[in-house]
């Protein structure tokens, strides 16, 4: 047992950061306009294989695990990556006709992410992409969005658009498994702990060179003790993630108790954290040309996706893990 | 990155559980006094009589010589069965005294002291922390005198645990008169029956005398009770320690989740003065249920931090972060159980056994204060994780 990545995981998370710092990075996101994956980045995340990591190879994807999945959206998350990276890679591992699932690993076709809000659906990705992706516990949808309707709406997270579905067509592909929810909840809970890892990091560099009253604002136990405390809940959050990580791996049991958790300490560190580096950086924190305020508004987003607070708490009552 | 305990880890899981299944005591526990040291040491006893005593020291010792994931397992199998709670009048000789004298010890020391302690024959109390010090062990002044082959001490100790039962004391003294902070200090085997020595319990809000003050009046110890070397006593101090941080607390870490699951079970029969079900309230299940992530989550911390451990043999700083989230969690857990109790939490006269959560609620601060507060642990990972910049 060894619950850490090691080997070939380390690698493939070292070239997914290097990677996504050029060809994602959060400092995109004070240029208007940025919160859409243009058809070019795309391209080159297709290139790159990304989107298909956890693809079987003779479905012609890379044939790892939901191991390396979580790695790879963990740092996805630390850049501020939008949610379409997200659908495009649960659609890639869901499309059963091997045509369709070509165009969406190579990047040639956007897939955004819809989400149920009462009768209506929200749309969350980029305005060119021409699929929708669905998914519930036990099922996943793969709908054509060429003739539906989508009304922006003003997005609070800059890395996404948001917009409004009334109706929907009838699916393209209909997959009745739980393995597209266990990847998406994987991947959102990966993205949050990137989140929360990338505040803390924020938030420590800076407290080691910002000084007031004539000491580093690192050397005061009230900037020190809040950032020992996000240290804590990254530290349970994280573990988490890489238990639930083996444990879809290794197919275990109680793989989506362990999900659940995941998710639910993601939601729970990604928040905490920061809502902590804001304020830790004082009134720099609050300017719009700072990161801190992207990070909280796209941990505020991901927080609702694959399990909210309410859902994941109702199941995680009864819930039983094995040895 | 994987899960996979070997056949033997799983051989090892089944055989412990079926010896916990038939031996585990019937009789609760005693609350507090010589009755309840008199249990522990019987427990010991029986540990040791059935090859179970010491899962962490090493075989030659007479210890099960186990790796840190095999340790989990056994403390797991203990929660599970709801076994005699492993930090009681055993602790200190188990998890301190012992590994400290195998890593320091002289043979002499070690031949008189390992078994007796394995076996539950000796209780062991730490006298390191003083009223002026706190969790600032380099700031002692409880003085040591050579004279001749015996060190004279005189002093006082603060929060020794269970100091009225036991046998043996840890006792860290400053032998060099004019040294400061962490130089001229002495770790040295005090024997609890030499004369000069008074024991002045102290009533704690629990209701009970579990720690004391100590006071020495010219004690003669023998320097061969000295373990490592005289002036050097900071070093084996810090090896006493990395024992309880490491390991130390592995067993609460993992009772947690038994302990949340008691809680769920309380809050579908305890009514509300509404008259619902406790569990029916959304803010009491939330609640457990989020407390209920945290224990999963302490798990898998432990898991991590465990075999990280059994890889690289080094310990790393990640057991001040696991205290600081098993503290948190407990203290919550114990405030949750409070609101579905309601008035009959208020009902407590000291007995842990007639009122198990409302002592929890109470110990919930001891555990946050003992073995270095929560302050000194957020300090610890300020330093040695974050590498924050320091002020002192």
């Amino acid at each position: 047992m060894y619950l850490a990545p090691d080997g070939d995981e380390v690698e493939i998370a070292d070239a997914a950061g290097t990677f996504l710092a050029d060809a994602m990075p959060i400092d995109r996101l004070h240029s208007p306009g940025s919160a859409d994956t243009t058809a070019t980045v795309r391209r080159l995340f297709g290139d790159m294989g990304w989107f298909a990591l956890a693809v079987p190879e003779c479905e012609g994807g890379s044939g790892l695990s939901a191991v390396e999945h979580a790695l790879f959206f963990r740092e996805v998350g630390r850049q501020c990556g939008p949610v379409d990276v997200l659908a495009q890679c649960l659609a890639a591992n869901a499309a059963i006709d091997g045509g369709l699932r070509g165009e969406i690993i190579a990047g040639r076709r956007g897939v955004a992410l819809l989400v149920a809000d009462g009768e209506a659906h929200r749309l969350i990705g980029s305005a060119d992409s021409d699929l929708g992706l669905s998914v519930e516990l036990g099922c996943a949808r793969l709908f054509s969005l060429a003739a539906v309707p989508a009304a922006p709406r003003p997005s609070l997270d800059p890395a996404n658009s948001l917009r409004i579905v009334e109706t929907l067509p009838a699916p393209l592909e209909s997959i009745d498994s739980e393995r597209t929810w266990q990847l998406g909840q994987l991947g959102a809970a990966a993205m949050l702990v990137g989140i929360a890892e990338a505040a803390l990091d924020l938030i420590v560099d800076y407290a080691k060179i910002r000084e007031t009253f004539g000491r580093k604002i690192g050397s005061w136990q009230a900037v020190r003790h809040p950032c020992a405390d996000m240290a804590v809940r990254l530290e349970a959050a994280r573990s988490q993630l890489w238990y639930a990580a083996a444990a879809v791996k290794e197919r275990r049991v109680d793989a989506a108790v362990h999900l659940d958790v995941a998710k639910h300490m993601a939601n729970v560190a990604a928040l905490a954290n920061t809502d902590a580096n804001i304020q830790l950086h004082g009134g720099i924190g609050v300017t719009d040309e700072h990161n801190a305020h992207l990070l909280m508004k796209h941990a505020l987003l991901l927080s609702r996706l694959f399990g909210a607070k309410r859902m994941l708490l109702g199941r995680l009552l009864d819930a039983r893990v094995e040895d | 990155m994987d899960l996979q305990y070997s056949d033997a880890d799983r051989d090892f899981r089944a055989r412990a559980r079926e010896w916990l299944k038939t031996n585990v005591p019937q009789h609760s526990r005693p609350a507090e006094g010589f009755a309840a040291a008199q249990f522990d040491r019987d427990w010991q006893r029986k540990l040791y009589d059935h090859g179970w005593a010491g899962v962490a020291w090493p075989k030659e010792y007479g210890g099960l010589g186990l790796s840190g994931l095999r340790q989990v397992i056994w403390y797991e199998e203990l929660a599970r069965a709801r076994a005699p709670h492993h930090i009681n009048t055993t602790y200190v000789a188990m998890m301190h005294a012992g590994p400290t004298v195998i890593a320091r010890g002289t043979d002499a020391q070690k031949s008189f002291h390992l078994h007796r302690i394995l076996s539950g024959e000796v209780l062991w109390c730490q006298g390191f922390s003083e009223p002026n010090a706190g969790s600032d062990l380099a700031a002692l002044k409880t003085r040591g005198v050579i004279d001749g082959d015996h060190i004279v001490v005189t002093g006082a100790k603060m929060w020794t645990t269970d100091a009225q039962y036991a046998d043996f004391q840890e006792l860290l003294i400053r032998t060099d008169p004019g040294s400061e902070r962490h130089k001229g200090l002495t770790w040295i085997i005090c024997d609890m029956k030499t004369p000069g020595i008074d024991i002045k319990p102290v009533r704690t809000m629990l209701q009970d005398e579990h720690v004391s003050m100590v006071f020495y009046d010219d004690v003669r110890i023998p320097i061969a009770n000295v373990v490592g070397e005289i002036g050097q006593g900071w070093s084996t101090a810090l090896a006493t320690l990395s024992f309880e941080r490491g390991l130390g607390f592995i067993g609460d870490q993992l009772e947690l989740y038994e302990r949340v699951n008691r809680a769920i079970e309380l809050a579908e029969k305890t009514r509300l003065e509404d008259g619902r079900r406790a569990i029916e309230d959304d803010g009491v299940a939330q609640r457990l249920a989020a407390i209920k992530a945290d224990c999963i989550a302490i798990r898998s911390m432990t898991l991590g931090d465990i075999t990280e451990t059994d890889r690289t043999g080094v310990p790393g700083p990640k057991g001040s972060m696991m205290k600081l989230m098993v503290t948190a969690t407990h203290k919550a857990l114990s405030e949750v159980v409070s609101d579905i109790l309601g008035w009959s939490f208020l009902e407590f006269d000291g007995d842990r056994s007639a009122h198990p959560w409302t002592y929890d609620y109470l110990w919930s601060w001891v555990f946050s204060i003992s073995g270095g507060t929560n302050e000194i642990q957020r300090e610890i990972t300020a330093d040695r994780v974050l590498g924050l910049p320091r002020a002192r």
